[in-house]
């Protein structure tokens, strides 16, 4: 029996919850949500908790889902797969968010009713069915207790990658941050095969991010970047070898896997420039860059970072 | 893997092989085959009344029968509503409903509409009117299928509307994700749905431009549109306009659905259910023209 992680109010204003939260697991998820479960379980998920408050006249109800997850960079990255909204705080920022995160700072956004939250390991879609001054505060309310008393977690580690600005040119879109485990996850953020071309899994964890160059003349280009950290070097490689295979099959291939666990690579291809850099278990590509000069710009500031992560790691 | 079948790539979408990769890595049948044999435009009407709906998204039935009635004249060419009926659908017909249940669910109005309409106008009684949403049993004893489900996109097909309506009827539903999403046509072809369906309607009173997977009411919007043909992949190629356009429109860069809607162009010229190219569908407009979106 799994025991409730939030504690939510019996009544809000006029809406009414039952005794108990209807629990979802990986066993039933499709029962409850049909092929949306395959989302939440792209990324650790452990269960769901579903409050329905309703009124009297069962009429506009309020929708409560929590979803637990099993860390709590995978509930970060449920919220990352959209940043529209209305930025809300519901939790106050603790003194590490005085430095500057690399996503957008904030970890709950509104928007039509439907309020998405990252608190910790959790998860959470608060959303009214219908949106008026009283449901908005209800919702709101019943975020901040989600979010009440809950650790306040980093930011995935792995989007240190980003910085703000490659090249005074090129800037980083905070607001096009992705992070996940799942080719279908990265299909829906930035499309590259309907296959997992990438070996993306569970012990994966992957990050994407455009970056845009705005002329004076006021056109914009966009190149988009893919972070990925496997579970092993070799794992790395392979994948490389396999993307490598499945996007670049016309190209010769310089890596051989098992030989190498350095190694990088630029082509030209129809969108443009693509360019890629493996090191040990991470391995950095970059799509859509107008020329070899800008490829090249891209993969030596993720090789450069790749490797501070790396000397990291040796401390 | 260099010995795997071709993987179908965002590359192949900007060098226009997405047919070719297909057919030798998922289909299994040909590509362009059917589509250059399609004869005269399909026509799709697009039905809109502003007050369809109301600011609290309640639906208005009087308004949205003049609405159905309007589509099936515009459809059909007739001049009377019993003779527009009776173009789609025979009083001995044994009719099945197909709206959707999840994510935007089809408005029970629309539903209730249709089944009004197909006793009243054409004499079929209610027990010959079957909800036929379901497994591949539903649609069985049905001589005739409404397909209505309602605008959407789709975060594991692009687009969740036309096609996509009657997976459930294949009894394997997951087999259809991803890259084999292309194969949803197929199902539209197994002996129980075949030559059965006689209308295609859309309810795009509330659609919702964003993927899901589940509903996000800041891409719902309302478009207060109801959208028909006897074309199936026809009327799904005017729904991704809609879809696509309400995209640019609320970011105001270019917003494409990802990953890319595979099973519409494959629809047509792997299964030959219709016409994918717009220039080959005729769009009867009647009724609220403002953000029509099929500029």
């Amino acid at each position: 029996m799994t025991e409730k992680t939030v504690n939510l109010p019996k009544t809000i204003g006029v809406w009414t919850r039952p005794d108990s939260a209807r629990i979802i697991n990986s066993s039933n998820i499709f029962d409850y949500m049909n092929g949306a479960g395959e989302l939440y379980l792209a990324y650790g998920f452990d269960h769901l908790e579903v409050y329905e408050y309703t009124t009297a006249d069962q009429q506009d109800g309020i929708l409560v889902e929590v979803y637990v997850m099993k860390t709590s960079n995978d509930a970060f990255g449920l919220l990352s797969m959209d940043w529209g909204g209305e930025p809300v705080a519901i939790q106050s920022l603790p003194s590490f968010q005085a430095n500057p995160t690399v996503a957008p700072p904030t970890r709950a956004l509104y928007g039509g009713g439907l309020l998405r939250i990252w608190s910790d390991t959790i998860y959470a879609r608060v959303m009214a069915y219908r949106e008026t001054s009283e449901s908005k505060e209800a919702v709101l309310s019943l975020s901040r207790k989600i979010a009440a008393d809950r650790k306040l977690s980093a930011e995935p580690e792995l989007l240190n990658i980003f910085a703000q600005a490659i090249h005074p040119d090129w800037k980083l879109r905070k607001d096009r941050i992705g992070y996940f485990r799942s080719h279908l996850v990265l299909n829906s953020l930035y499309y590259l095969s309907h296959q997992n071309i990438l070996n993306l899994d569970q012990s994966t964890e992957a990050a994407t991010a455009t970056y845009e160059n705005i002329s004076d003349a006021g056109t914009s280009k966009s190149v988009q970047i893919l972070f990925v950290k496997y579970a092993t070097p070799k794992k790395a490689q392979k994948a490389l070898s396999d993307f490598h295979n499945a996007y670049l099959h016309e190209h010769q291939k310089w890596v051989d896997p098992g030989v190498t666990e350095k190694h990088t690579n630029f082509f030209n291809i129809e969108d443009g420039w693509l360019g890629y850099t493996l090191n040990r278990a991470y391995l950095g590509l970059v799509f859509e860059c107008p020329n070899r000069e800008s490829a090249q710009m891209m993969i030596n500031h993720i090789s450069r970072n790749t490797g501070n992560k790396e000397n990291d790691r040796g401390k | 893997m260099e010995n795997n079948p071709k993987r179908l790539t965002r590359r192949d979408f900007i060098r226009g092989t997405v047919g070719a990769t297909l057919a030798v890595s998922v289909l299994g049948v040909p590509w362009a085959k059917v589509s250059e044999a399609v004869g005269p435009s399909s026509i799709v009407t697009v039905v809109r009344d502003k007050n369809v709906m109301d600011a609290g998204f309640k639906v208005d039935s009087k308004i949205l029968k003049n609405m159905l009635d309007q589509t099936v004249l515009q459809l059909t060419g007739k001049a009377k509503i019993q003779e527009a009926w009776a173009e789609l659908i025979k009083p001995d017909d044994i009719v099945g409903l197909v709206p959707t249940p999840h994510l935007n669910p089809t408005h029970p109005e629309l539903v209730d509409a249709v089944k009004n309409s197909l006793m009243n106008e054409v004499g079929i009684s209610e027990k010959n009117i079957i909800m036929a949403q379901g497994g591949k049993r539903k649609p069985m004893r049905c001589t005739a299928l409404i397909c209505m489900p309602a605008l959407k996109g789709h975060w594991l097909t692009g687009i969740g509307t036309v096609i996509k309506n009657y997976i459930m009827y294949s009894g394997r539903p997951s087999r259809y994700h991803a890259e084999k999403s292309a194969k949803l046509g197929e199902i539209w072809l197994i002996p129980e749905v075949k030559g059965k369906t006689q209308l295609v309607l859309v309810d795009a009173i509330h659609p919702l431009c964003d993927k899901g997977p589940q509903p996000d009411p800041r891409y719902k919007w309302a478009y207060n549109g109801l959208l028909a043909g006897t074309d199936p992949v026809a009327v799904e190629t005017v729904c991704l306009r809609i879809l696509n356009q309400k995209r640019y429109a609320l970011r105001g860069e270019p917003w494409p659905i990802s990953p890319p809607p595979i099973c519409v162009a494959a629809a047509d010229k792997a299964y030959g259910l219709g016409t994918s190219k717009m220039e080959k569908i005729k769009i009867l407009h009647f009724g609220w023209e403002e953000d029509l979106l099929l500029g």
